[in-house]
């Protein structure tokens, strides 16, 4: 094993992040509250973010963790433009409820 | 990297406008920016330039950088007589030139780090473009909509940039195609999932089936100016973004996804195709038509020869210029009768000989029919896949053609229908949009040696 | 000793990700996750990736998690409004997910075979090394990234704002 990974082996950090990533689809496919549906994604970028800093130091290469600090700053202005559509459509509907937002079919 | 810096510094100007009160001249300012980035461009050919190692600098990119840049401009030419948001008006332009900027990030990157941050100011401008119109719910769920599934996309693309770095130890994509090639046949497993979730999420962004239903109803409840930017620009460096990927990193595997990259083209093709014929609203036609489009541009990245990149250029530019001038009609037919519905073009032949000639050359361009640009886009696309032998893929595809011919000529016996029409006024950039448009599209299906001999 | 930190930290990341999907409140999820994104913080610190730890501490927990509550708030949404799911749409979801989960555990195998990029070296997390990296190698990402910040806190002014001029 690898002498800079201390804790535990890589696949199991590996699996972590799988199982995390997991949970954030099941709750993006499974809730229709808007804002539960987008800390879900929140919470997949997570386990990116874990995942990449396990294989940055496996790899003692640190360009790993710098992405990492893209992803944070994405997902900030991401968080940013997304609550700024919800609070929109909420003035407008009040609900965020996704099925109340099935009105374009024609 | 030259219109990289001049888009960024038009949007720049574009929001300082506001503080130095020169609102009145920032339009024609930004056409005349973009022009001069199109001539800087243009300038650039035939050199080859290594960014930081982040951004390449090549006749593929400058010709992609070409053809958003171009797209960009006459899409501009649209906005002057269709912009409804006065108070807003150099917020909008900032953030469309930023989207461009973007779109140029995508095509030129060398690092996967790019492609993200690049997706992402597209993907983010775009949320924000589609949701403007503050109180038509449409557009409220139209922009939440493709923000939500924007973000579950990028999800995907990035656990997929991670497993491959994980598996490469790194994010440069030429290193990445190289250890691909040295490895070739003990590749580990974190690298085939990795490929497979960056697959989906590209999927996701250039709306292929089976993830392509976020795709009609963000267009459809877009404002149409947006969905016309939607619909080519970001389309085109979505595009251009998956061959780069592909051709650099993933060559060495094809085996492995070509099926799966085949199955999706040809689904998409007949799916887009068939939805379209049941629809009655014209912007929902042409946006189950850019989802067929979609599939068509697959095979351009199935082909993986030297022929793919040039076959694309000329696809998107053939497909973009087609549907803006079509945007561009819908819209002045729209801003009359208040409504995108097909009966709304109702008798246009009668009233309007130049628009309805514009549609019909649009259509004929987009159904791939000669003498114009989309006959020579289908041809060139589908001889670079028989090369590489995907003849039953390129029949299903020519089927699929012949189906669209149905939904595009619609609208031209319509328009040749009854003629109690008012007539539809449209202003002088429109006017210069579609003359410049039509003769595109007709120059370039009488000439398109020129445009295919750009890339190799 | 670690090990068990990172087993009993992997426990805890796990079971409040799940409560974050399963509970009914809203401002609970919330909650949850930001006791997720603690756990997550612990195992970057047993990474030896203490910089990148305070950092998404103060990211996640302290500005992204608070915004969320803060809207939460504004909404009013802090009990359960949400109406239920038909089976068939949770079936359908449970079953993405663990086809998901399944090519990822499949995906796994060899992971620990995986050769290093470079010499082992412990100190890659440290705030020196990643200053560095992302002021040379990745000097031209940081610079496209300000478009992407001018973009969105343009677009967030521009949308969240109310209209005052009324149509």
């Amino acid at each position: 094993m690898n002498q800079v990974l201390t804790a535990a082996p890589l696949s199991h950090y590996v699996l972590l992040s799988s199982i995390l990533f997991s949970i954030g689809v099941l709750g993006v496919l499974f809730r229709r509250n808007a804002i539960i549906i987008f800390m879900c994604i929140e919470l997949m970028l997570n386990a990116v973010n874990l995942l990449l800093a396990a294989f940055s130091v496996h790899h003692s290469d640190p360009s790993g963790q710098v992405f990492v600090f893209f992803i944070m700053a994405v997902a900030a202005a991401e968080v940013a433009v997304g609550l700024a559509i919800l609070i929109m459509i909420y003035r407008n509907t009040g609900s965020i409820n996704i099925e109340t937002l099935s009105n374009i079919r024609h | 990297m030259n219109a990289l810096i001049s888009l960024s510094v038009l949007g720049i100007v574009a929001m300082l406008s506001e503080i130095f009160n020169f609102k009145k001249f920032l339009y024609s300012l930004i056409l005349l920016g973009l022009v001069a980035a199109i001539g800087v461009n243009v300038m650039e050919w035939g050199q080859f330039q290594l960014w930081y190692g982040m951004m390449i600098v090549d006749e593929f990119t400058l010709a992609f950088s070409g053809v958003i840049l171009l797209t960009g401009f006459l899409w501009f030419l649209l906005v002057a007589d269709n912009h409804q948001d006065k108070a807003h008006i150099s917020d909008h332009f900032a953030i469309s030139l930023f989207a461009m900027a973007g779109a140029i990030v995508m095509v030129s990157y060398n690092n996967l780090s790019m492609l993200f941050l690049g997706i992402e100011i597209v993907s983010i401008s775009m949320y924000i473009m589609a949701s403007t119109q503050k109180n038509d719910l449409g557009s409220n769920e139209a922009g939440f909509k493709y923000f939500l599934m924007g973000a579950f996309a990028t999800g995907f693309i990035l656990f997929g940039t991670a497993l491959l770095y994980g598996a490469t130890a790194t994010f440069d994509i030429q290193k990445i195609g190289v250890f691909v090639t040295e490895h070739n046949s003990e590749l580990p497993a974190i690298f085939y999932a990795g490929l497979i979730l960056i697959m989906v999420g590209m999927a996701f962004k250039i709306s292929a089936v089976p993830f392509h239903w976020w795709a009609p109803d963000v267009y459809t409840g877009s404002p149409t100016l947006i969905t016309a930017f939607m619909a080519t620009i970001v389309k085109t460096a979505a595009f251009a973004a998956f061959l780069r990927l592909f051709i650099t990193c993933f060559s060495g595997v094809e085996l492995f996804w070509n099926q799966t990259i085949m199955i999706m083209a040809g689904a998409t093709i007949l799916l887009g195709n068939i939805t379209a014929l049941l629809q009655n609203d014209f912007k929902r036609i042409l946006a189950f038509s850019s989802v067929a489009h979609a599939g068509y541009m697959l095979l351009a990245v199935l082909a993986m020869n030297n022929q793919s990149g040039g076959s694309l250029l000329f696809y998107l530019l053939a497909y973009s210029i087609s549907s803006l001038s079509a945007f561009a009609v819908l819209l002045a037919v729209a801003n009359l009768k208040g409504n995108t519905n097909v009966q709304s073009f109702k008798g246009l032949a009668k009233k309007n000989p130049f628009l309805a000639f514009v549609v019909i050359v649009a259509m004929l361009s987009l159904a791939g029919i000669p003498p114009t640009a989309g006959f020579f886009a289908k041809y060139y696309i589908f001889t670079a896949a028989i090369a590489n032998n995907y003849v039953g893929l390129t029949l299903v595809a020519i089927t699929g053609s012949i189906v669209s011919i149905f939904y595009y000529f619609r609208i031209v016996i319509v328009m040749f229908e009854g003629d109690e029409s008012t007539e539809v006024t449209v202003g002088s950039n429109t006017k210069a949009l579609l003359v410049i448009c039509s003769v595109l599209v007709i120059l370039l299906g009488l000439m398109p040696d020129f445009l295919i001999g750009l890339l190799k | 000793m670690t090990q068990y930190f990172f087993y009993f930290l992997s426990f805890l990341a796990i079971f409040f990700a799940a409560l974050v999907v399963l509970s009914k409140n809203p401002v609970h999820s919330v909650l949850y996750l930001i006791l997720c994104f603690f756990s997550i913080a612990g195992h970057y610190i047993l990474l030896n990736a203490q910089f990148l730890a305070a950092v998404h501490i103060i990211v996640y927990a302290g500005a992204i998690m608070v915004l969320f509550l803060f809207v939460l708030m504004l909404m009013n949404l802090n009990r359960d409004s949400e109406p239920p799911k038909s089976w068939q749409g949770k079936v359908a979801a449970t079953l993405a997910a663990g086809l998901l989960l399944l090519v990822f555990t499949a995906s796994i195998k060899g992971a620990d075979a995986l050769p290093s990029g470079n010499q082992p070296d412990n100190t890659v997390g440290l705030l020196t090394n990643l200053g560095k990296t992302l002021y040379n190698d990745f000097m031209l990402p940081f610079e496209v990234s300000s478009i992407l910040f001018l973009v969105a806190m343009v677009g967030a002014v521009m949308i969240g704002k109310r209209e005052e001029v009324s149509e």
